[in-house]
């Protein structure tokens, strides 16, 4: 049985390297990977990354540690080194009694001034709770507009995958060849899973590409596949059913399509509405694992928080299958 | 090798019935032919007997297996060409072979050998979408056989082909039968009929009016017929004549009698001929 689910989606990809519409399905990851990168700044490039001497002064480090990403070098001279790197660096060194702050030149403004900022903080012992939380966003957490566009990719490549397998499936239905499958010894159980690798891989490899290329690589692996492979399941469905009720690659697409809408209306409510209207977007499978794609990628997320969303995902998309099996039997005759 | 009884089956569930009542037998290493015209049931018929169409109503094996119940694995045994070709056309004609093998438990045919034997050799490594639709039934037709099938199932397995080509597959029929494939074939063109099937089934708006040898039939059913040619005022003439009836019988007598005769044989009836007297149906 995996041998022969391992060949019919070996067919697949060979097939889908041949045409163009599937193979910009399977590009699509780097390109939009890439257009983020373009469009917002890299997530090191706004962290504040500060170099200071290693035991000269614990406390300071303590304190600077709550706001930025801090390495510690043995002396002046390797914290020199380390700051003309080509990487946005800033030393914090001891002058006296007071600190300078020592940049290459080539380091983002705000993060320079943040750096100058969060020394005179400590000298004049502002606690953290008295800071305003605009500064621990440009410390601490990544560019917003960044980690939206990576999210809304994720939650894209996933309907990319559902639109492949259903590209898959008309194909076989076009030019008559499920019959074929039909009168091999292969199930129809093998059959649809031998359709719906492709379907799973193009969601992990796209997520992988993405959240590489756009540099977020201290993200909890585990989690995001998790909840990548939950919401994955949603467009397994919907590829599955697409393929087998349409006789043509337009009206599969087409048909796809409609899906963005719910998408779009979870992302809008999570980014932009306030929290009483929330629970009017529950029953969308995307709304879950948009959250939880936003959890993990913003770092931090729980287990029990990703756990949570996954269930939530898992039992959306049972209260499809169940609507939808009795269609994907029959659209397998 | 083939068992089916009372078999009934309606597309639409609304009384309506594409095959009706159907019963019959297939023994192991015979070719029986389903004759009939276009719509009289015998694709219908073909698919249920494969498991493509949902068994509603008869009790059928196929190969040892109840249709009821199909197990994969009865497809190892048998193979099937389509009525209508049915290859992936973004594959070339090689790796439609190659990939179809991969999906057998049993040891299969290589595909070279099968594209050799279609006459497709040279069209290898050309996608199936630029064949023709000579090329594409070849192909299925090629296909089907890959598994070593030992019950061989072909809907319409020449119709649409040019007779050179039509010859030559019906040459790989009658080989494969010798190694004792045993095979079912539907057909409304009493040529093949004729020509490849130990027995054939004559099926009638979802109906079989009988079975029997070609042979057996045109024994029972067909008069013996005399084709004479002969010169008459200087110009030549053909008649077709019966040695049964009366008029004819005299007829043939008169023109031996007047008219120099140039050659006279006797002729068979055609199964179509049979068919037509048997259902009051043409085969078109
Ligand atoms: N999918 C279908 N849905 C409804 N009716 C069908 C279908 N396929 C065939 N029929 C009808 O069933 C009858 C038998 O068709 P078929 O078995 O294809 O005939 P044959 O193979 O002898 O030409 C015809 O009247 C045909 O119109
Ligand atoms: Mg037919």
């Amino acid at each position: 049985m995996i041998k022969k689910i391992g060949t019919l989606f070996l067919r697949d990809l060979k097939v889908n390297k041949r045409d163009f519409l599937a193979m910009y399905i399977i590009i699509f990851p780097v390109l939009f990977a890439l257009g983020i990168n373009l469009l917002a700044p890299s997530i090191n490039d706004t962290t504040v990354n500060l170099a200071l001497i290693e035991g000269e002064n614990p406390d300071q480090v303590t304190y600077l540690e709550d706001f930025a990403r801090v390495e510690m070098f043995k002396d002046v001279e390797a914290v020199e080194k380390r700051v003309a790197k080509r990487d946005n660096i800033i030393g914090v060194l001891p002058d006296g009694d007071d600190y300078y702050v020592l940049q290459q030149g080539n380091e983002a403004e705000g993060v320079v001034d943040f750096a100058k900022l969060l020394v005179t903080f400590y000298e004049q012992d502002v606690q953290l709770e008295n800071t305003n939380a605009e500064i621990i966003e440009l410390g601490r957490t990544v560019p917003p507009l960044k980690k939206l566009l990576v999210n809304i990719a994720i939650l894209f490549t996933s309907v990319l995958g559902g639109m492949l397998i259903a590209l898959n499936i008309v194909e076989d239905k076009v030019d008559r060849t499920i019959r074929a499958i039909h009168l091999s010894p292969v199930s129809r159980k093998a059959y649809i899973l031998g359709k719906s690798v492709i379907g799973v891989l193009l969601p992990i490899y796209g997520t992988a590409v993405l959240v590489w290329i756009t540099g977020f690589n201290d993200i909890n692996v585990g989690q995001m596949m998790v909840i990548v492979l939950v919401s994955t399941i949603l467009s397994l469905l919907v590829g599955l059913i697409e393929g087998l009720n349409n006789d043509d690659v337009i009206n599969a697409a087409a048909n796809i399509k409609i899906l963005f809408l719910p998408m779009a209306a979870a992302i809008v409510a999570v980014e932009l509405l306030g929290d009483k209207w929330q629970k009017f977007f529950y029953w969308i499978p995307f709304y879950w694992a948009y959250k939880g794609n936003d959890a993990v990628l913003a770092g931090g997320a729980t287990w029990q928080q990703i756990l949570l969303y996954s269930v939530i995902v898992l039992g959306l998309s049972s209260v499809v299958y169940v609507y939808l099996a009795p269609k994907i039997r029959k659209g397998l005759e | 090798m083939i068992k089916v009884n009372n078999l009934y089956h309606s597309y639409n569930k609304d009384g309506k019935f594409a095959v009706k009542d159907v019963s019959f037998e297939v023994k192991d290493g015979e070719i029986f032919g389903f004759l009939g015209p276009s719509g009289a049931g015998k694709s219908t018929t073909q698919n249920i007997l494969t498991g493509l169409l949902q068994l509603q109503k008869g009790d059928v094996t196929v190969a040892g297996y109840d249709i009821k119940k199909i197990s994969n694995k009865m497809f190892n045994k048998i193979g099937m060409s389509f009525e209508e070709s049915n290859v992936y056309s973004k594959m070339t004609a090689k790796e439609n072979l190659d990939f179809y093998r991969k999906l057998f438990d049993v040891e299969t045919r290589e595909p070279e050998e099968l594209l050799k034997l279609v006459g497709l050799r040279d069209k290898a490594n050309v996608r199936a979408g630029e064949f023709s639709k000579g090329m594409k039934h070849r192909l299925t037709f090629a296909r089907s056989m890959i598994n070593n099938p030992s019950l061989w199932f072909l809907d319409e397995p020449t119709t649409g082909l040019d007779p050179a080509i039509a010859s030559e597959i019906k040459d790989i029929i009658k080989a494969e039968n010798k190694k004792g494939v045993t095979i079912f074939l539907t057909t409304h063109n009493m040529y093949i009929a004729d020509e490849l099937c130990e027995r054939v089934a004559f099926i009638v708006d979802g109906e079989i009016k009988l079975i029997d040898s070609p042979k057996n039939l045109k024994l029972q059913y067909g008069d013996k017929l005399v084709e004479v040619e002969y010169i008459k005022d200087g110009e030549p003439n053909k008649e077709t004549l019966s040695t049964i009836q009366e008029d004819d019988i005299k007829y043939l007598q008169d023109i031996i009698g007047k008219y120099e005769v140039q050659t006279m044989h006797t002729k068979e009836a055609t199964l179509e001929e049979i068919f037509i007297k048997v259902t009051g149906r043409g085969l078109v």
